[in-house]
Protein backbone atom coordinates (compact mmCIF):
# COMPACT_ATOMS: atom_id res chain seq x y z
CA UNK A 1 0.00 0.00 0.00
CA UNK A 2 1.27 3.49 -0.82
CA UNK A 3 0.91 5.53 2.34
CA UNK A 4 0.70 8.95 0.70
CA UNK A 5 -1.61 11.87 1.40
CA UNK A 6 -4.60 9.85 0.18
CA UNK A 7 -3.80 7.26 2.83
CA UNK A 8 -3.40 9.79 5.66
CA UNK A 9 -6.47 11.71 4.47
CA UNK A 10 -8.52 8.53 4.62
CA UNK A 11 -7.02 7.74 8.02
CA UNK A 12 -8.10 11.11 9.39
CA UNK A 13 -11.61 10.66 7.94
CA UNK A 14 -11.90 7.16 9.42
CA UNK A 15 -10.71 8.53 12.76
CA UNK A 16 -13.47 11.16 12.57
CA UNK A 17 -15.98 8.42 11.74
CA UNK A 18 -14.76 6.29 14.67
CA UNK A 19 -15.10 9.17 17.11
CA UNK A 20 -18.47 10.18 15.71
CA UNK A 21 -19.82 6.63 16.16
CA UNK A 22 -18.34 6.05 19.60
CA UNK A 23 -18.81 9.57 21.01
CA UNK A 24 -21.64 8.53 23.38
CA UNK A 25 -19.40 5.79 24.81
CA UNK A 26 -16.43 8.16 25.10
CA UNK A 27 -18.58 10.73 26.82
CA UNK A 28 -19.96 8.14 29.21
CA UNK A 29 -16.41 7.03 30.06
CA UNK A 30 -15.30 10.59 30.64
CA UNK A 31 -18.29 11.27 32.87
CA UNK A 32 -17.00 8.52 35.10
CA UNK A 33 -13.40 9.73 35.32
CA UNK A 34 -13.40 13.36 34.13
CA UNK A 35 -15.72 16.22 33.37
CA UNK A 36 -17.49 14.57 30.46
CA UNK A 37 -16.35 16.85 27.66
CA UNK A 38 -13.67 14.65 26.13
CA UNK A 39 -15.82 12.96 23.47
CA UNK A 40 -17.39 16.24 22.42
CA UNK A 41 -14.05 18.06 22.24
CA UNK A 42 -12.56 15.29 20.12
CA UNK A 43 -15.60 15.25 17.83
CA UNK A 44 -15.67 19.03 17.41
CA UNK A 45 -11.97 18.98 16.52
CA UNK A 46 -12.40 16.22 13.97
CA UNK A 47 -15.52 17.73 12.41
CA UNK A 48 -13.60 20.97 11.93
CA UNK A 49 -10.62 19.05 10.56
CA UNK A 50 -12.80 17.33 7.96
CA UNK A 51 -14.21 20.70 6.91
CA UNK A 52 -10.66 22.04 6.43
CA UNK A 53 -9.66 18.84 4.64
CA UNK A 54 -12.64 19.07 2.27
CA UNK A 55 -11.62 22.54 1.21
CA UNK A 56 -7.96 21.68 0.61
CA UNK A 57 -5.99 20.36 -2.37
CA UNK A 58 -6.07 16.60 -2.44
CA UNK A 59 -9.68 16.39 -1.25
CA UNK A 60 -11.65 13.52 -2.86
CA UNK A 61 -12.25 14.36 -6.49
CA UNK A 62 -9.41 16.86 -6.80
CA UNK A 63 -6.45 15.99 -9.03
CA UNK A 64 -3.36 16.48 -6.82
CA UNK A 65 -2.14 13.91 -4.34
CA UNK A 66 -0.97 15.78 -1.25
CA UNK A 67 2.05 14.68 0.75
CA UNK A 68 1.26 12.35 3.64
CA UNK A 69 1.99 15.12 6.14
CA UNK A 70 -0.75 17.43 4.77
CA UNK A 71 -3.87 16.00 6.45
CA UNK A 72 -1.97 15.39 9.70
CA UNK A 73 -0.78 19.00 9.75
CA UNK A 74 -4.33 20.22 9.25
CA UNK A 75 -5.58 18.05 12.10
CA UNK A 76 -2.73 19.28 14.34
CA UNK A 77 -3.50 22.92 13.57
CA UNK A 78 -7.20 22.54 14.34
CA UNK A 79 -6.66 20.65 17.59
CA UNK A 80 -3.99 23.05 18.86
CA UNK A 81 -5.80 26.22 17.83
CA UNK A 82 -9.46 25.55 18.27
CA UNK A 83 -10.20 22.70 20.63
CA UNK A 84 -10.94 23.56 24.25
CA UNK A 85 -10.12 21.70 27.41
CA UNK A 86 -6.73 20.17 28.06
CA UNK A 87 -6.94 16.85 26.24
CA UNK A 88 -7.78 18.34 22.82
CA UNK A 89 -4.59 20.40 22.57
CA UNK A 90 -2.58 17.50 24.04
CA UNK A 91 -3.85 15.36 21.15
CA UNK A 92 -2.84 18.26 18.93
CA UNK A 93 0.73 17.84 20.19
CA UNK A 94 0.72 14.17 19.12
CA UNK A 95 -0.67 15.10 15.69
CA UNK A 96 1.94 17.85 15.40
CA UNK A 97 4.76 15.37 16.00
CA UNK A 98 3.25 12.76 13.64
CA UNK A 99 2.93 15.47 11.00
CA UNK A 100 6.51 16.69 11.52
CA UNK A 101 7.87 13.12 11.24
CA UNK A 102 5.78 12.53 8.11
CA UNK A 103 7.01 15.83 6.63
CA UNK A 104 10.61 14.85 7.27
CA UNK A 105 10.08 11.41 5.71
CA UNK A 106 8.92 12.87 2.38
CA UNK A 107 5.72 12.54 0.34
CA UNK A 108 5.03 9.00 1.55
CA UNK A 109 4.59 7.98 5.17
CA UNK A 110 7.00 5.30 6.37
CA UNK A 111 6.92 2.93 9.32
CA UNK A 112 10.00 4.67 10.70
CA UNK A 113 8.17 8.01 10.54
CA UNK A 114 5.21 6.48 12.39
CA UNK A 115 7.55 5.28 15.14
CA UNK A 116 9.41 8.59 15.25
CA UNK A 117 6.14 10.59 15.30
CA UNK A 118 4.55 8.58 18.12
CA UNK A 119 7.77 8.69 20.10
CA UNK A 120 8.09 12.47 19.74
CA UNK A 121 4.38 12.87 20.51
CA UNK A 122 4.79 10.80 23.66
CA UNK A 123 7.76 12.94 24.71
CA UNK A 124 5.83 16.18 24.09
CA UNK A 125 2.80 14.98 26.06
CA UNK A 126 5.05 13.90 28.92
CA UNK A 127 6.85 17.26 28.93
CA UNK A 128 3.71 19.35 28.83
CA UNK A 129 1.31 17.20 30.80
CA UNK A 130 4.03 16.16 33.25
CA UNK A 131 2.52 12.68 33.24
CA UNK A 132 4.50 9.53 33.92
CA UNK A 133 3.67 6.05 32.69
CA UNK A 134 1.13 4.55 35.11
CA UNK A 135 -0.58 7.87 35.85
CA UNK A 136 -3.64 6.67 33.88
CA UNK A 137 -3.37 9.11 30.99
CA UNK A 138 -2.87 8.99 27.22
CA UNK A 139 0.81 8.35 27.95
CA UNK A 140 -0.22 4.81 28.92
CA UNK A 141 -1.46 4.18 25.38
CA UNK A 142 1.30 6.04 23.53
CA UNK A 143 4.14 4.23 25.28
CA UNK A 144 3.04 0.64 24.46
CA UNK A 145 2.15 1.84 20.95
CA UNK A 146 5.67 3.03 20.24
CA UNK A 147 7.16 -0.01 21.93
CA UNK A 148 5.14 -2.35 19.70
CA UNK A 149 6.30 -0.55 16.57
CA UNK A 150 9.92 -0.36 17.66
CA UNK A 151 10.09 -4.03 18.58
CA UNK A 152 8.89 -5.10 15.13
CA UNK A 153 11.68 -3.40 13.16
CA UNK A 154 11.30 -1.84 9.69
CA UNK A 155 7.74 -1.98 8.38
CA UNK A 156 5.46 -0.12 5.99
CA UNK A 157 3.42 2.63 7.65
CA UNK A 158 0.06 0.86 7.57
CA UNK A 159 1.54 -2.19 9.27
CA UNK A 160 3.32 -0.01 11.83
CA UNK A 161 0.03 1.74 12.63
CA UNK A 162 -1.71 -1.62 13.12
CA UNK A 163 0.98 -2.58 15.62
CA UNK A 164 0.64 0.80 17.31
CA UNK A 165 -3.10 0.20 17.57
CA UNK A 166 -2.52 -3.16 19.22
CA UNK A 167 -0.01 -1.72 21.67
CA UNK A 168 -2.30 1.20 22.50
CA UNK A 169 -5.24 -1.14 23.11
CA UNK A 170 -3.24 -3.20 25.54
CA UNK A 171 -2.33 0.08 27.23
CA UNK A 172 -6.01 1.02 27.44
CA UNK A 173 -6.78 -2.27 29.18
CA UNK A 174 -3.99 -1.55 31.63
CA UNK A 175 -5.35 1.91 32.43
CA UNK A 176 -8.59 0.30 33.55
CA UNK A 177 -6.63 -1.34 36.35
CA UNK A 178 -4.78 1.83 37.32
CA UNK A 179 -5.56 4.39 39.94
CA UNK A 180 -5.53 7.90 38.48
CA UNK A 181 -2.84 10.25 39.71
CA UNK A 182 -3.08 13.21 37.36
CA UNK A 183 -5.79 15.33 35.81
CA UNK A 184 -9.27 15.57 37.23
CA UNK A 185 -9.47 11.83 37.76
CA UNK A 186 -6.55 12.25 40.17
CA UNK A 187 -8.99 13.52 42.79
CA UNK A 188 -11.22 10.45 42.49
CA UNK A 189 -8.78 7.80 43.68
CA UNK A 190 -10.12 4.27 43.79
CA UNK A 191 -13.52 5.30 42.48
CA UNK A 192 -12.19 5.23 38.91
CA UNK A 193 -10.35 1.93 39.14
CA UNK A 194 -11.93 -0.38 36.57
CA UNK A 195 -12.65 2.42 34.13
CA UNK A 196 -10.10 2.96 31.35
CA UNK A 197 -8.72 6.43 30.68
CA UNK A 198 -10.67 8.16 27.88
CA UNK A 199 -7.52 9.86 26.59
CA UNK A 200 -5.82 6.49 26.23
CA UNK A 201 -8.92 5.17 24.45
CA UNK A 202 -8.71 8.14 22.08
CA UNK A 203 -5.09 7.26 21.25
CA UNK A 204 -6.06 3.65 20.51
CA UNK A 205 -8.93 4.86 18.32
CA UNK A 206 -6.53 7.08 16.41
CA UNK A 207 -4.17 4.25 15.44
CA UNK A 208 -6.90 1.65 14.89
CA UNK A 209 -8.71 4.00 12.52
CA UNK A 210 -5.84 3.79 10.02
CA UNK A 211 -7.26 0.37 9.10
CA UNK A 212 -10.90 1.47 9.02
CA UNK A 213 -13.52 3.11 11.19
CA UNK A 214 -14.06 1.64 14.67
CA UNK A 215 -17.71 1.02 15.39
CA UNK A 216 -17.81 0.13 19.09
CA UNK A 217 -15.57 0.74 22.07
CA UNK A 218 -16.73 -1.42 24.87
CA UNK A 219 -15.40 -4.82 23.78
CA UNK A 220 -11.92 -3.32 23.79
CA UNK A 221 -11.28 -2.76 27.40
CA UNK A 222 -13.74 -5.25 28.79
CA UNK A 223 -12.17 -8.07 26.87
CA UNK A 224 -8.75 -6.59 27.47
CA UNK A 225 -9.18 -6.69 31.22
CA UNK A 226 -10.51 -10.22 31.14
CA UNK A 227 -7.66 -11.42 28.97
CA UNK A 228 -5.10 -9.67 31.09
CA UNK A 229 -6.22 -11.80 33.97
CA UNK A 230 -6.14 -15.10 32.09
CA UNK A 231 -2.85 -16.88 32.61
CA UNK A 232 -1.08 -17.97 29.47
CA UNK A 233 -2.69 -15.40 27.17
CA UNK A 234 -0.07 -13.85 24.97
CA UNK A 235 -0.46 -10.12 25.44
CA UNK A 236 2.92 -8.82 24.50
CA UNK A 237 3.44 -10.24 21.01
CA UNK A 238 2.57 -8.18 17.95
CA UNK A 239 -0.13 -10.63 16.87
CA UNK A 240 -2.28 -10.22 19.93
CA UNK A 241 -2.52 -6.53 19.20
CA UNK A 242 -3.57 -6.66 15.59
CA UNK A 243 -6.75 -8.69 15.74
CA UNK A 244 -8.69 -6.44 13.45
CA UNK A 245 -11.27 -9.07 12.63
CA UNK A 246 -12.99 -10.36 15.70
CA UNK A 247 -15.15 -8.27 17.88
CA UNK A 248 -12.79 -5.34 18.07
CA UNK A 249 -15.17 -3.22 16.09
CA UNK A 250 -12.65 -2.84 13.31
CA UNK A 251 -13.71 -4.45 10.07
CA UNK A 252 -10.92 -6.52 8.60
CA UNK A 253 -9.61 -5.87 5.13
CA UNK A 254 -10.63 -2.23 4.82
CA UNK B 1 -25.20 37.81 48.03
CA UNK B 2 -23.43 40.77 46.39
CA UNK B 3 -24.71 42.33 43.17
CA UNK B 4 -22.06 42.93 40.51
CA UNK B 5 -22.79 46.10 38.57
CA UNK B 6 -21.79 44.30 35.40
CA UNK B 7 -24.93 42.35 34.55
CA UNK B 8 -23.40 40.54 31.56
CA UNK B 9 -20.88 38.09 33.02
CA UNK B 10 -20.35 36.63 29.54
CA UNK B 11 -19.02 39.87 28.08
CA UNK B 12 -17.43 41.28 31.25
CA UNK B 13 -13.86 40.41 30.23
CA UNK B 14 -14.14 41.64 26.64
CA UNK B 15 -15.83 44.86 27.76
CA UNK B 16 -13.18 45.44 30.43
CA UNK B 17 -10.34 44.86 27.96
CA UNK B 18 -11.94 47.32 25.53
CA UNK B 19 -12.13 49.93 28.23
CA UNK B 20 -8.63 49.25 29.51
CA UNK B 21 -7.08 49.54 26.07
CA UNK B 22 -8.93 52.74 25.32
CA UNK B 23 -7.80 54.37 28.56
CA UNK B 24 -4.20 53.21 28.14
CA UNK B 25 -4.06 53.54 24.36
CA UNK B 26 -0.70 55.32 24.67
CA UNK B 27 0.82 52.23 26.30
CA UNK B 28 -0.95 49.07 25.14
CA UNK B 29 -2.42 47.67 21.93
CA UNK B 30 -4.95 44.88 21.91
CA UNK B 31 -4.89 42.13 19.34
CA UNK B 32 -8.44 40.88 19.80
CA UNK B 33 -8.08 38.08 17.23
CA UNK B 34 -4.88 36.82 18.83
CA UNK B 35 -6.29 37.30 22.33
CA UNK B 36 -3.43 39.30 23.80
CA UNK B 37 -2.32 42.82 24.72
CA UNK B 38 1.09 44.10 23.74
CA UNK B 39 3.21 47.10 24.57
CA UNK B 40 2.79 49.97 22.12
CA UNK B 41 6.34 51.18 22.79
CA UNK B 42 8.36 48.15 23.86
CA UNK B 43 11.81 48.77 25.29
CA UNK B 44 14.32 49.15 22.48
CA UNK B 45 17.28 46.86 22.63
CA UNK B 46 15.56 43.82 24.08
CA UNK B 47 16.87 40.56 22.67
CA UNK B 48 14.15 38.49 24.33
CA UNK B 49 10.41 39.21 24.49
CA UNK B 50 8.65 38.81 27.84
CA UNK B 51 5.19 37.23 27.86
CA UNK B 52 2.96 36.43 30.80
CA UNK B 53 -0.70 35.69 31.26
CA UNK B 54 -3.24 33.78 33.26
CA UNK B 55 -6.86 33.80 34.25
CA UNK B 56 -8.62 37.14 34.64
CA UNK B 57 -10.09 38.35 37.91
CA UNK B 58 -6.66 39.31 39.31
CA UNK B 59 -6.49 42.81 37.81
CA UNK B 60 -4.33 44.76 37.43
CA UNK B 61 -2.23 41.57 36.89
CA UNK B 62 -1.09 40.98 34.09
CA UNK B 63 -2.43 43.60 31.69
CA UNK B 64 -1.53 46.51 33.97
CA UNK B 65 2.15 45.61 33.74
CA UNK B 66 2.48 45.62 29.96
CA UNK B 67 4.83 48.33 28.75
CA UNK B 68 8.42 49.51 28.62
CA UNK B 69 10.46 47.96 31.39
CA UNK B 70 8.09 45.06 32.10
CA UNK B 71 5.98 42.78 29.88
CA UNK B 72 5.97 42.89 26.09
CA UNK B 73 2.65 41.04 26.03
CA UNK B 74 0.01 39.61 28.35
CA UNK B 75 -2.60 36.94 27.61
CA UNK B 76 -5.77 37.21 29.69
CA UNK B 77 -7.83 34.04 30.04
CA UNK B 78 -11.44 33.97 31.17
CA UNK B 79 -12.01 34.62 34.88
CA UNK B 80 -9.81 32.21 36.86
CA UNK B 81 -9.18 30.17 33.68
CA UNK B 82 -5.85 29.73 31.93
CA UNK B 83 -5.45 31.45 28.57
CA UNK B 84 -5.65 29.15 25.53
CA UNK B 85 -2.32 28.02 24.13
CA UNK B 86 -3.12 29.86 20.89
CA UNK B 87 -3.23 33.22 22.69
CA UNK B 88 0.19 32.51 24.19
CA UNK B 89 1.56 31.33 20.86
CA UNK B 90 0.29 34.40 19.00
CA UNK B 91 1.57 36.78 21.67
CA UNK B 92 4.96 35.04 21.73
CA UNK B 93 5.31 35.19 17.95
CA UNK B 94 4.36 38.86 17.96
CA UNK B 95 6.90 39.97 20.56
CA UNK B 96 9.71 37.41 20.30
CA UNK B 97 13.11 39.09 20.09
CA UNK B 98 16.06 37.89 18.02
CA UNK B 99 16.88 35.51 20.89
CA UNK B 100 13.36 34.31 21.51
CA UNK B 101 10.77 34.69 24.21
CA UNK B 102 10.54 34.17 27.96
CA UNK B 103 7.30 32.99 29.55
CA UNK B 104 6.61 34.07 33.12
CA UNK B 105 4.08 31.55 34.44
CA UNK B 106 2.29 31.31 37.76
CA UNK B 107 2.36 27.78 39.10
CA UNK B 108 -1.10 26.37 38.29
CA UNK B 109 -1.75 23.20 36.31
CA UNK B 110 -3.80 24.88 33.58
CA UNK B 111 -1.26 27.65 33.05
CA UNK B 112 1.62 25.19 32.99
CA UNK B 113 -0.09 23.05 30.36
CA UNK B 114 -1.18 25.88 28.09
CA UNK B 115 2.15 27.70 28.25
CA UNK B 116 3.78 24.31 27.73
CA UNK B 117 1.78 23.60 24.57
CA UNK B 118 2.62 27.06 23.24
CA UNK B 119 6.30 26.37 23.97
CA UNK B 120 6.13 23.10 21.99
CA UNK B 121 4.61 24.96 19.05
CA UNK B 122 7.23 27.71 19.27
CA UNK B 123 9.93 25.05 19.14
CA UNK B 124 8.42 23.76 15.88
CA UNK B 125 8.57 27.31 14.52
CA UNK B 126 12.22 27.62 15.51
CA UNK B 127 11.58 30.33 18.14
CA UNK B 128 13.62 29.74 21.33
CA UNK B 129 11.46 29.80 24.44
CA UNK B 130 12.11 29.36 28.15
CA UNK B 131 9.94 29.52 31.24
CA UNK B 132 10.25 31.10 34.66
CA UNK B 133 7.77 29.58 37.08
CA UNK B 134 6.56 31.78 39.94
CA UNK B 135 5.70 29.77 43.06
CA UNK B 136 5.78 32.11 46.03
CA UNK B 137 2.72 31.10 48.08
CA UNK B 138 4.05 29.85 51.38
CA UNK B 139 0.62 28.50 52.37
CA UNK B 140 1.04 25.71 49.83
CA UNK B 141 4.59 24.72 50.74
CA UNK B 142 4.78 20.96 51.29
CA UNK B 143 7.53 18.42 51.34
CA UNK B 144 7.61 15.75 48.69
CA UNK B 145 5.84 15.48 45.33
CA UNK B 146 2.71 17.36 44.37
CA UNK B 147 1.77 20.47 42.45
CA UNK B 148 4.12 22.67 44.53
CA UNK B 149 3.55 26.20 45.78
CA UNK B 150 1.03 28.38 43.95
CA UNK B 151 2.12 31.51 42.13
CA UNK B 152 0.68 34.73 43.57
CA UNK B 153 1.62 38.36 44.19
CA UNK B 154 5.41 37.97 43.78
CA UNK B 155 4.66 37.67 40.05
CA UNK B 156 4.73 41.46 39.64
CA UNK B 157 8.14 41.73 41.32
CA UNK B 158 9.50 38.93 39.13
CA UNK B 159 8.09 40.63 36.03
CA UNK B 160 9.68 43.92 37.07
CA UNK B 161 13.14 42.51 37.72
CA UNK B 162 13.17 40.36 34.58
CA UNK B 163 11.83 43.25 32.49
CA UNK B 164 14.70 45.47 33.56
CA UNK B 165 17.22 42.71 32.85
CA UNK B 166 15.69 42.18 29.40
CA UNK B 167 16.01 45.95 28.78
CA UNK B 168 19.74 45.65 29.46
CA UNK B 169 19.98 43.09 26.68
CA UNK B 170 20.14 39.90 28.76
CA UNK B 171 19.86 36.76 26.65
CA UNK B 172 17.50 33.85 27.29
CA UNK B 173 19.82 31.75 29.51
CA UNK B 174 20.72 34.83 31.57
CA UNK B 175 17.05 35.70 32.09
CA UNK B 176 16.26 32.13 33.01
CA UNK B 177 19.04 32.03 35.61
CA UNK B 178 17.99 35.40 37.05
CA UNK B 179 14.35 34.29 37.09
CA UNK B 180 15.18 31.13 38.98
CA UNK B 181 17.30 33.09 41.43
CA UNK B 182 14.64 35.70 42.23
CA UNK B 183 11.68 33.32 42.37
CA UNK B 184 13.62 31.23 44.88
CA UNK B 185 13.99 34.32 47.06
CA UNK B 186 10.39 35.52 47.35
CA UNK B 187 7.46 34.23 49.36
CA UNK B 188 3.92 35.44 50.01
CA UNK B 189 1.09 34.78 52.42
CA UNK B 190 -2.53 35.90 52.06
CA UNK B 191 -5.43 36.24 54.48
CA UNK B 192 -9.09 37.07 53.96
CA UNK B 193 -11.93 38.13 56.19
CA UNK B 194 -14.55 37.68 53.43
CA UNK B 195 -14.48 35.63 50.24
CA UNK B 196 -14.98 37.10 46.79
CA UNK B 197 -18.39 36.91 45.13
CA UNK B 198 -18.87 34.90 41.96
CA UNK B 199 -19.55 37.26 39.02
CA UNK B 200 -22.31 35.10 37.55
CA UNK B 201 -24.41 34.79 40.70
CA UNK B 202 -23.04 37.24 43.25
CA UNK B 203 -22.84 34.40 45.76
CA UNK B 204 -19.81 34.19 48.04
CA UNK B 205 -17.25 31.60 46.95
CA UNK B 206 -16.99 30.40 50.55
CA UNK B 207 -18.42 31.30 53.93
CA UNK B 208 -16.47 32.58 56.91
CA UNK B 209 -17.83 33.19 60.36
CA UNK B 210 -17.99 36.80 61.50
CA UNK B 211 -14.86 36.69 63.59
CA UNK B 212 -12.76 34.40 61.45
CA UNK B 213 -9.83 35.03 59.14
CA UNK B 214 -8.93 32.56 56.39
CA UNK B 215 -5.18 32.15 56.90
CA UNK B 216 -3.33 31.20 53.70
CA UNK B 217 -6.11 31.76 51.18
CA UNK B 218 -5.33 31.36 47.44
CA UNK B 219 -5.89 33.99 44.76
CA UNK B 220 -8.79 32.02 43.30
CA UNK B 221 -10.38 31.65 46.69
CA UNK B 222 -8.72 28.29 47.34
CA UNK B 223 -9.51 27.53 50.95
CA UNK B 224 -6.70 27.62 53.44
CA UNK B 225 -5.83 24.78 55.74
CA UNK B 226 -7.41 26.71 58.59
CA UNK B 227 -9.43 29.72 59.59
CA UNK B 228 -8.19 31.50 62.71
CA UNK B 229 -10.05 33.77 65.11
CA UNK B 230 -9.75 37.49 64.42
CA UNK B 231 -6.94 39.02 66.47
CA UNK B 232 -5.08 42.33 66.85
CA UNK B 233 -3.48 43.42 63.57
CA UNK B 234 0.08 43.33 64.90
CA UNK B 235 -0.41 39.75 66.06
CA UNK B 236 -1.86 38.72 62.67
CA UNK B 237 1.03 40.38 60.85
CA UNK B 238 3.55 38.58 63.06
CA UNK B 239 1.80 35.35 62.25
CA UNK B 240 2.32 36.15 58.54
CA UNK B 241 5.75 37.79 58.57
CA UNK B 242 7.61 35.36 60.81
CA UNK B 243 7.07 32.28 58.61
CA UNK B 244 7.98 34.33 55.53
CA UNK B 245 11.26 35.37 57.17
CA UNK B 246 11.88 31.84 58.38
CA UNK B 247 11.42 30.47 54.86
CA UNK B 248 13.57 33.13 53.21
CA UNK B 249 16.22 33.55 55.91
CA UNK B 250 17.66 36.84 54.63
CA UNK B 251 21.24 37.52 55.68
CA UNK B 252 21.93 40.70 57.61
CA UNK B 253 23.20 42.63 54.60
CA UNK B 254 20.34 41.49 52.36
CA UNK B 255 17.50 44.00 52.26
CA UNK B 256 14.01 42.98 51.19
CA UNK B 257 11.35 44.43 48.94
CA UNK B 258 7.99 44.46 50.68
CA UNK B 259 4.73 44.23 48.76
CA UNK B 260 1.49 44.91 50.62
CA UNK B 261 -1.19 43.76 48.19
CA UNK B 262 -4.93 44.27 48.52
CA UNK B 263 -6.99 41.33 47.24
CA UNK B 264 -9.83 43.49 45.96
CA UNK B 265 -11.91 44.99 48.76
CA UNK B 266 -9.54 46.22 51.46
CA UNK B 267 -9.38 50.00 51.84
CA UNK B 268 -6.17 51.85 51.07
CA UNK B 269 -6.46 53.30 54.54
CA UNK B 270 -6.04 49.80 55.94
CA UNK B 271 -3.33 48.79 53.46
CA UNK B 272 -1.13 51.70 54.53
CA UNK B 273 -1.77 50.94 58.19
CA UNK B 274 -0.78 47.34 57.50
CA UNK B 275 2.34 48.55 55.75
CA UNK B 276 3.27 50.72 58.71
CA UNK B 277 2.88 47.82 61.14
CA UNK B 278 4.88 45.41 58.94
CA UNK B 279 7.73 47.93 58.62
CA UNK B 280 7.93 48.21 62.40
CA UNK B 281 7.84 44.45 62.69
CA UNK B 282 10.63 43.98 60.14
CA UNK B 283 12.72 46.58 61.94
CA UNK B 284 12.22 44.70 65.18
CA UNK B 285 13.37 41.50 63.47
CA UNK B 286 16.50 43.26 62.18
CA UNK B 287 15.41 43.15 58.54
CA UNK B 288 15.86 46.17 56.29
CA UNK B 289 13.08 46.83 53.84
CA UNK B 290 14.79 48.69 51.01
CA UNK B 291 11.72 49.23 48.83
CA UNK B 292 8.02 48.80 49.27
CA UNK B 293 4.86 48.95 47.22
CA UNK B 294 1.37 49.28 48.66
CA UNK B 295 -1.82 48.88 46.67
CA UNK B 296 -3.74 46.39 44.54
CA UNK B 297 -1.50 44.39 42.22
CA UNK B 298 -2.79 40.81 42.21
CA UNK B 299 -6.41 40.62 43.30
CA UNK B 300 -9.13 38.01 43.72
CA UNK B 301 -12.16 39.84 42.30
CA UNK B 302 -13.67 41.55 45.38
CA UNK B 303 -12.12 39.44 48.12
CA UNK B 304 -11.69 41.26 51.42
CA UNK B 305 -8.13 40.24 52.08
CA UNK B 306 -4.51 41.15 51.61
CA UNK B 307 -1.21 39.47 51.04
CA UNK B 308 2.34 40.20 52.13
CA UNK B 309 5.23 39.41 49.80
CA UNK B 310 8.89 39.61 50.69
CA UNK B 311 11.62 39.41 48.09
CA UNK B 312 15.18 39.13 49.35
CA UNK B 313 17.45 41.25 47.18
CA UNK B 314 21.07 41.83 46.35
CA UNK B 315 22.56 44.89 44.68
CA UNK B 316 21.71 43.66 41.21
CA UNK B 317 18.06 42.84 41.85
CA UNK B 318 17.56 46.17 43.66
CA UNK B 319 19.05 48.02 40.69
CA UNK B 320 16.76 46.10 38.36
CA UNK B 321 13.76 46.90 40.52
CA UNK B 322 14.73 50.59 40.47
CA UNK B 323 15.23 50.70 36.69
CA UNK B 324 12.74 52.85 34.74
CA UNK B 325 9.34 51.38 33.96
CA UNK B 326 6.35 52.77 32.10
CA UNK B 327 3.19 50.69 32.32
CA UNK B 328 -0.43 51.44 33.21
CA UNK B 329 0.24 50.59 36.87
CA UNK B 330 3.93 51.14 37.58
CA UNK B 331 5.81 54.19 36.31
CA UNK B 332 9.14 55.42 37.61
Amino acid sequence: MTCDGVFTGRWVRWFAESVSTTEPELTDLDRRVGDGDFGTNLLVGLTTTIRVLDGSPGAPGSPETPPAAGPLEMMAGVFLDEVGGTSGPLFGLVFQELAAAARAAGPVLTGAAVEQGIDAGLAAVRRVGEAEPGDKTMVDALLPAVTAVRRAGPLPADRALALAAGGARRGVSETARLRARRGRAGYLGDRVTGVPDPGAVGVALLFASAAGPVTALSPWWERGVTRAHLPGTRLDGPESGTDTGTGAGVPAGR
Amino acid sequence: MVAYFATEPESLLADALNGFCRVHADLVVRDAGGGYLRARHPSPGRRVGLVSGGGSGHEPLHIGFVGAGMLDAACPGRVFTSPHNRQILEASRAVAGPEGVLHIVKNYTGDRINFGIAAERLAHLGIPCARVLVDDDLATATDGPGPGRRGTAATVLVEKVLGAAADRGADLPELLRLGERVTARCRSLAVASRSHALPATGDPAFELARNEVEFGVGIHGERAERAIPREPLTRLLERMTDPLLAALAPAREEPVILLVNGLGAVTELELYAIHDAVERLLHKRGVTSARCAVGEFVTTLDMRGFSLTLMVTDRETLELYDAPVHTPVWRW
